[in-house]
């Protein structure tokens, strides 16, 4: 098997006395789909935030594509390998749906705007809102903005994809077109990391699953045993919760 | 009542109110992108960076604006011991006066924007540079335009502090006009009505802005 495209070894980080992540390790390979789920303030989306560089960690490594991130010279270009989708989407409400998306292969990857416009107008047929192009943020529903911010992550043509909760702050009816983004990337080979609480597109979509609590991942299995046979406690309680609510 | 003395002194006065918006301008065009680098200073995680522009900010702010140009205007040429115009002293005066509150409106601007965006931003593959330029600064700067216009209004106004040393902007000038026609009624009224009409539709343009905003 080649090189993991994410690799995160024994990673530890700390705000003052709060532990926020304990030893964190983890390898997402090439084409591979996994999601993370766990209570809220169990280290999730840090964690996803350790993988760009956006977080400092004090112990520990994670690797990109080989690169690695505390020893990294260059963080942009790092980052511009791995794609974030946020929870709030994040769009930039001063710039139409092509500029949010056109910005940084422009700015950051050196493309000129004829090429930046061609990949955002393939992107953004490819999430479903070609038509929405030249509208700011504001005038789209959430479902269409959070498919937006998945066509400017994937206008950077990156490695892997990283999803902090997207669906959460979305109107149920909105969450099934986001998720149908999703699951079609996943099935085109896109590497992806998730953290999310939508446990029927674990089961379908995902490779393997990881449960975090307090920092620590209690467990991490593939995707059948993970629902069928959990050995922890906590992620049968965790589970039990969470599939009884849906 | 003898409203001629205006209509006679009128080319008088309306050069005093250039000399007025004059100062005005220069003294923005320069305080504002002083003020920015102030406040982006104030923002920096170097402490030493954040500390000195915390304190220009503090000690400007707890001075009025005449003891300011005092300093300039009689001490700087004391301590370089070269002598200043008194234009240069003045708009000197101004800018770093004015840089400290125009560099707590962009402050509060930019805070407004939110870290959630600058990450949006950085991890896109963006330098906290570019982050700033393109994402950051251009929604600060449409948060407190209104705030920006009303400073730009309190300069204005605080032109007429250069009376104190002699300098021929619209209120010195009308006070030499009615010394020297004993009509002080007619130009004080006159000079209030001019100031009136100018911070008045400024501040009209602030309140369109902050309509335009919510």
């Amino acid at each position: 098997m080649s090189q993991p495209i994410i690799r995160v070894e024994n990673v530890g980080l700390r705000f003052d006395s709060f532990v926020a992540l304990d030893d964190v390790s983890l390898a997402v390979n090439a084409g591979q789909c996994i999601v993370i789920c766990g209570p809220s303030g169990s280290g999730k989306s840090t964690l996803l935030r350790c993988i760009n560089g956006l977080e400092r960690f004090q112990k520990g490594d994670v690797w990109v594509d080989g690169v690695s991130v505390r020893g990294c010279q260059d963080l942009p270009k790092l980052r511009r390998g791995v794609g974030m989708v946020f929870q709030h989407f994040e769009l930039y409400p001063h710039m139409t749906v092509l500029e949010n998306i056109t910005l940084a292969p422009i700015k950051a990857k050196g493309l000129s705007r004829k090429q930046a416009e061609d990949l955002a107008f393939h992107y953004l047929d490819r999430v479903g809102i070609v038509d929405q192009a030249q509208k700011h943020p504001g005038r789209l529903s959430g479902g269409q903005q959070q498919r937006a911010a998945i066509a400017r992550a994937l206008a950077l043509e990156p490695k892997a994809m990283l999803f902090d909760e997207p669906t959460s702050a979305l109107d149920p009816e909105m969450i099934a077109e986001v998720l149908y983004v999703m699951r079609d990337l996943a099935q085109g080979g896109m590497t992806m990391l998730v953290v999310t609480h939508e446990m029927g597109f674990a089961r379908e979509v995902a490779d393997e699953v990881i449960f975090m609590d307090r920092g620590r991942i209690v467990e991490h299995a593939p995707v059948d045993e993970f629902f069928s046979t959990p050995r922890a406690e906590r992620t049968r309680e965790f589970l039990n919760k969470i599939l009884l609510k849906l | 009542m003898d409203w001629q003395v205006i209509i006679a002194n009128l080319p008088l006065l309306m050069s005093g109110l250039a000399k007025s918006v004059q100062l005005t301008v220069v003294s923005i065009l320069f305080s504002v992108p002083l003020g920015c680098i102030i406040a982006i200073g104030r923002l920096s995680h170097r402490r030493w960076l954040s500390g000195a522009c915390t304190a220009f900010v503090n000690v400007l702010r707890s001075n009025p604006l005449i003891l300011i140009l005092f300093w300039f205007y009689f001490l700087v040429p004391l301590i370089t011991g070269r002598n200043v115009n008194d234009l240069t002293s003045i708009i000197a005066a101004f800018i770093v006066f004015f840089a400290a509150y125009f560099a707590e409106i962009v402050r509060s601007g930019i805070q407004s924007v939110g870290a959630r965006q600058i990450q949006a931003g950085l991890s896109s593959g963006l330098t906290y540079a570019q982050t700033m330029r393109h994402i950051v600064l251009p929604q600060a700067i449409r948060a407190m335009l209104p705030a920006l216009i009303t400073q730009c209004i309190v300069v204005f106004q605080g032109t007429t502090v250069v009376y104190v040393i002699g300098y021929s902007e619209l209120l010195h000038t009308a006070a030499s006009i009615a010394e020297r026609t004993v009509r002080p009624v007619e130009l004080y009224v006159t000079v209030a009505f001019i100031y009136f009409i100018v911070c008045y539709s400024a501040s009209r343009i602030a309140r369109h802005f902050e309509k335009g905003a919510a």
